[in-house]
């Protein structure tokens, strides 16, 4: 049966070059969602580390713990739904970019009003001084890049250690 | 921003119309207060656009025992000391600074402009409306840009000095420009000298910009380009004669500024208040002798009266600010309060600048005691609010407050005046780092030493150290507070803040702690005794370290030793310890004292005698015979006493026994007595006769002990 649904998907395919409203209706990989995704697989020695927040899987989200994105983009008529989401990937990606090697947990991105913060744990692995270089400069250039006001909650752990939950 | 989320996506650019034609703002309500149905409301308020903001942010007061809010709220990111205040906040920005830069650098790497709410897009780059100046890329000009007079405009709007004058060469001079923007130009060249000022974003860096004294000397540039565009200006109107006097006297170029007014008074060119205001500031550059300077300024304000122009505030701070520039004495005195007097006949108060002046006039640090503060200070207080008007402003509140704690000592003053400044939001007038610290220093100096002592704890504890980080100076004050007192875990815990604050090093306030901590040491609970013992058992390990730390690294300045007063302190605080801790700090003291070869206080000698039976008493026995033969180093008769109470404690005899032993079979101690016991009965020898007690099979007798031997 897999292989006729795949069939008429190409089929669809070609169908899509004449009229866009059959370009996006099928899916043709297996609904994994509930099973594999978002979950992290136990190793051979057990020394994954993982955090709190990567130990606990999707389905808990809103029970033991909650979104690494805040906005109201998803609720009925929000606006900016695709421009949220990839301005939240380019927020995730420059943190981790920038803060190089530093980051400890998941960036959570809080939008209120025109006003965005940005969560995260961090190592202590440079000195208070250039910690406050970082911030600022984080702070200003997605400023500019996302023009609104920008800023920075940071909590800081001695080591990655701090943070792991525990290891499977 | 997102209000409107009911209107359909398609509907929004319709929404954008609606939203700016019926917000709450545009809304017309009935402007009279009577209407037909007897229901009358209230005549609309106009509001500004932060209004409301300021309303809330009123609401919620300031916790001064939290960091301020431009650090980050995290025990590694607090800072705690002036340094680190500076470093942190001056990091941030210096951060801030380069991504502006990147910003301004790669500016067709931010060309996009964010589109709230969603619309459909006109042209690729262009679709945000309105456009947010502040995230936009800032123009960049050099040798090769093409500008237009809207460049000049906009450099000149934002007081880019630097930019305007290149914008200006590169449109060709003084012959290209309308003669509008020519004197907008020159008003720019004249109020910042040709000097391209710090700019308004970079707040910390405003705020904590070296203290630069205002200097009073000539520092007009001198045919400078303000010079040439005002020679090329034709014909010249009375705002460019304005601007150039202005100029000039504001930086001190008095006697040019001078003819120049003559000049313009000769050709009948009105001038403006502010010009005769400036003019009175730099007078006393014209005449030599304080009589004829008198003389000048009142010309000056004759001349303005015959000119028609009425005098404002600005004229009365520039008058105080001539005479008080002029020295001090009598005369100078009455003028200046003949000056107020009659300003305020004309219903002109005097500004905080004003008062600023006439307190430098006053109360001189060596001159008599002029109270004129009280009287300044009651009067400020009946004013509604302060606002800040004029640059000195933020001058008041520090000389307030030194005179205050200089000139009156009068701590009621001081609390009144810090009270007029936390009054509603007055804390602006504070000026900036510089002049903050230097205020609170007054404060707190006033403070400890006038301040009732529950009064200056409190106020200790809740400025220091998020607010206020205590330097030296005032370290020494707040620990002599807290010795008269005998606050002994306060003590206790000034060791932490000496540390914390980076003044550890510093061996005057240390052996400033010690003198307190040994002086308040007897009268406290064992607790705090305790604390304070493991205290100077830490301030001993942490000169250690400092002394191995310099070795190593090789310093150019050395750090500072505790002095032998010092050390017998520390001594005289653990003569009864009763911890480790305690035991500790009085092993490393002796062994430094010993060291050194140095001399303890008279007071140590007892607390030492007092200290080798205690310490053999708890099994210290080393230590015991250490301090018992330092004893008899130094010669004191302590020693004899101190080495047979300290031997019946080691021996467990009594002292009768113990003397007889010691005076009786001296060869045979050497071999029966274990190596403490041996030494402390050496030490009594040595007290005894002056020479120790030796055999030649003792091999126990400390080197130490044989040099003393020698030195005898």
């Amino acid at each position: 049966m897999n292989t006729s649904i795949i069939k008429i998907a190409q089929a669809s395919n070609a169908l899509s070059q004449f009229s866009p409203v059959f370009a996006s209706q099928f899916h043709t990989s297996s609904a994994l969602c509930r099973v594999v995704s978002g979950k992290y697989r136990i190793t051979k020695k057990r020394d994954r580390p993982l955090t709190y927040e990567m130990a606990n899987p999707p389905h808990y989200i809103a029970h033991r713990k909650s979104w690494n994105s805040w906005n109201t983009s998803s609720l009925k008529d929000g606006l900016r739904k695709s421009e949220t989401a990839v301005e939240d990937e380019f927020i995730r990606r420059f943190i981790n970019g920038t803060w190089h090697g530093l980051v400890c947990s998941e960036v959570i991105i809080k939008r209120q009003f025109n006003h965005i913060r940005i969560a995260a744990i961090m190592r202590r692995a440079v000195s208070p001084t250039k910690m406050y270089f970082l911030l600022g400069y984080t702070e200003e250039l997605l400023s500019t890049w996302i023009q609104c006001p920008v800023t920075l909650e940071l909590q800081t752990v001695d080591s990655y250690e701090d943070v792991v939950f525990k290891y499977i | 921003m997102y209000s409107n989320i009911i209107i359909p996506r398609q509907w929004s650019r319709l929404a954008c119309v609606c939203r700016s034609v019926a917000s709450i703002e545009g809304q017309k309500l009935p402007q009279t207060s009577i209407s037909s149905d007897g229901i009358s409301p209230p005549p609309r308020i106009p509001r500004g656009s932060t209004d409301i903001l300021q309303a809330l942010a009123a609401t919620v007061g300031n916790d001064p025992t939290a960091a301020h809010y431009k650090y980050h709220d995290d025990p590694f990111l607090i800072p705690l000391s002036n340094f680190r205040k500076r470093a942190y906040a001056l990091s941030a920005e210096a951060g801030r600074k380069a991504a502006a830069w990147i910003r301004d650098e790669h500016a067709n790497l931010f060309t996009t402009r964010e589109w709230d709410p969603p619309m459909k897009m006109k042209t690729p780059y262009f679709n945000a409306d309105p456009q947010i100046p502040a995230y936009a890329p800032k123009p960049f000009y050099n040798d090769e840009s093409i500008v237009t007079e809207i460049d000049l405009k906009y450099t000149i709007d934002n007081a880019l000095l630097e930019d305007a004058i290149k914008v200006f060469e590169l449109l060709g001079g003084e012959s290209g420009l309308s003669s509008e923007l020519k004197l907008s130009f020159l008003q720019l060249l004249c109020f910042y000298n040709e000097k391209e000022p710090v700019a308004m974003e970079w707040v910390e860096e405003r705020w904590f910009a070296a203290a630069t004294r205002e200097r009073h000397a000539t520092t007009w540039k001198l045919g400078g380009l303000a010079d040439k565009i005002f020679t090329s200006m034709e014909p010249k109107t009375p705002e460019a004669y304005c601007a150039i006097i202005q100029g000039m006297a504001k930086y001190f170029q008095a006697e040019r500024a001078y003819a120049l007014t003559q000049e313009a008074k000769e050709k009948g060119i009105p001038l403006s208040t502010s010009v005769y205001n400036s003019l009175l500031g730099c007078i006393g550059f014209l005449k030599e002798g304080v009589s004829l300077r008198i003389e000048a300024l009142k010309g000056l304000l004759v001349e303005m009266d015959e000119q028609g122009l009425s005098p404002n505030t600005e004229t009365l701070t520039a008058c105080l600010k001539s005479l008080s520039a002029w020295g001090g004495g009598k005369t100078l005195q009455g003028v200046a309060l003949q000056t107020v007097a009659e300003f305020r006949q004309l219903g002109i108060e005097p500004s905080l600048s004003a008062y600023y002046y006439l307190l430098c006039l006053f109360c001189k640090d060596q001159g008599p005691k002029i109270d004129i503060l009280t009287n300044i200070i009651a009067d400020l207080e009946k004013r509604e609010s302060l606002e800040p008007t004029e640059a000195m402003d933020t001058n008041f509140f520090i000389t307030a407050m030194g005179v205050c704690s200089n000139h009156l000592q009068d701590i009621n003053l001081a609390e009144r005046l810090h009270a007029l400044l936390m009054k509603n939001d007055n804390y602006k007038l504070v000026g900036d780092a510089y002049k903050e610290s230097i205020y609170y220093r007054h404060f707190v100096t006033v403070a400890c030493r006038f301040a009732p002592f529950e009064r200056t704890t409190q106020l200790l504890d809740m400025l220091i150290p998020n607010i206020y980080v205590p330097e030296p100076s005032v370290m020494e004050e707040i620990l002599k507070a807290l010795e008269l007192q005998g606050a002994g875990a306060r003590l206790a815990a000034a060791w932490r803040e000496l540390l914390v604050f980076g003044h550890a090093g510093r061996a005057r306030l240390v052996e400033r702690l010690l003198r307190a901590l040994s002086c308040c040491g007897r009268e406290q609970d064992d607790e705090v005794k305790e604390q304070m013992q493991t205290v100077a058992a830490d301030i001993l390990k942490y000169g250690e370290l400092a002394e191995e730390r310099e070795e190593r690294e090789d310093r150019r300045s050395p750090t500072q030793k505790l002095s032998a007063r010092a050390l017998s302190d520390v001594l005289e605080l653990c003569a009864d310890a009763r911890c480790d801790a305690g035991w500790a700090a009085a092993a490393a003291a002796l062994r430094r004292l010993r060291a050194d070869a140095a001399e303890p206080a008279p007071a140590a000698r007892a607390a030492l005698a007092a200290l080798a039976p205690r310490a053999a008493r708890h099994a210290h026995h080393a230590l015991a015979a250490a301090t018992v033969s330092y004893l008899a180093e130094c010669g004191f008769e302590e020693a004899i006493p101190a080495s047979i109470e300290t031997l019946s404690v080691i021996l467990n005899r009594t002292t009768e026994e113990v003397g007889k032993l010691l005076e009786e079979n001296k060869p045979s101690l050497t071999t029966s007595l274990q190596p403490a016991a041996l030494e402390i009965a050496q030490a009594y020898h040595t007290a005894k006769t002056g020479t120790p007690l030796r055999d030649s099979g003792s091999s126990t007798s400390s080197d130490s002990d044989s040099e003393s031997s020698d030195d005898d």
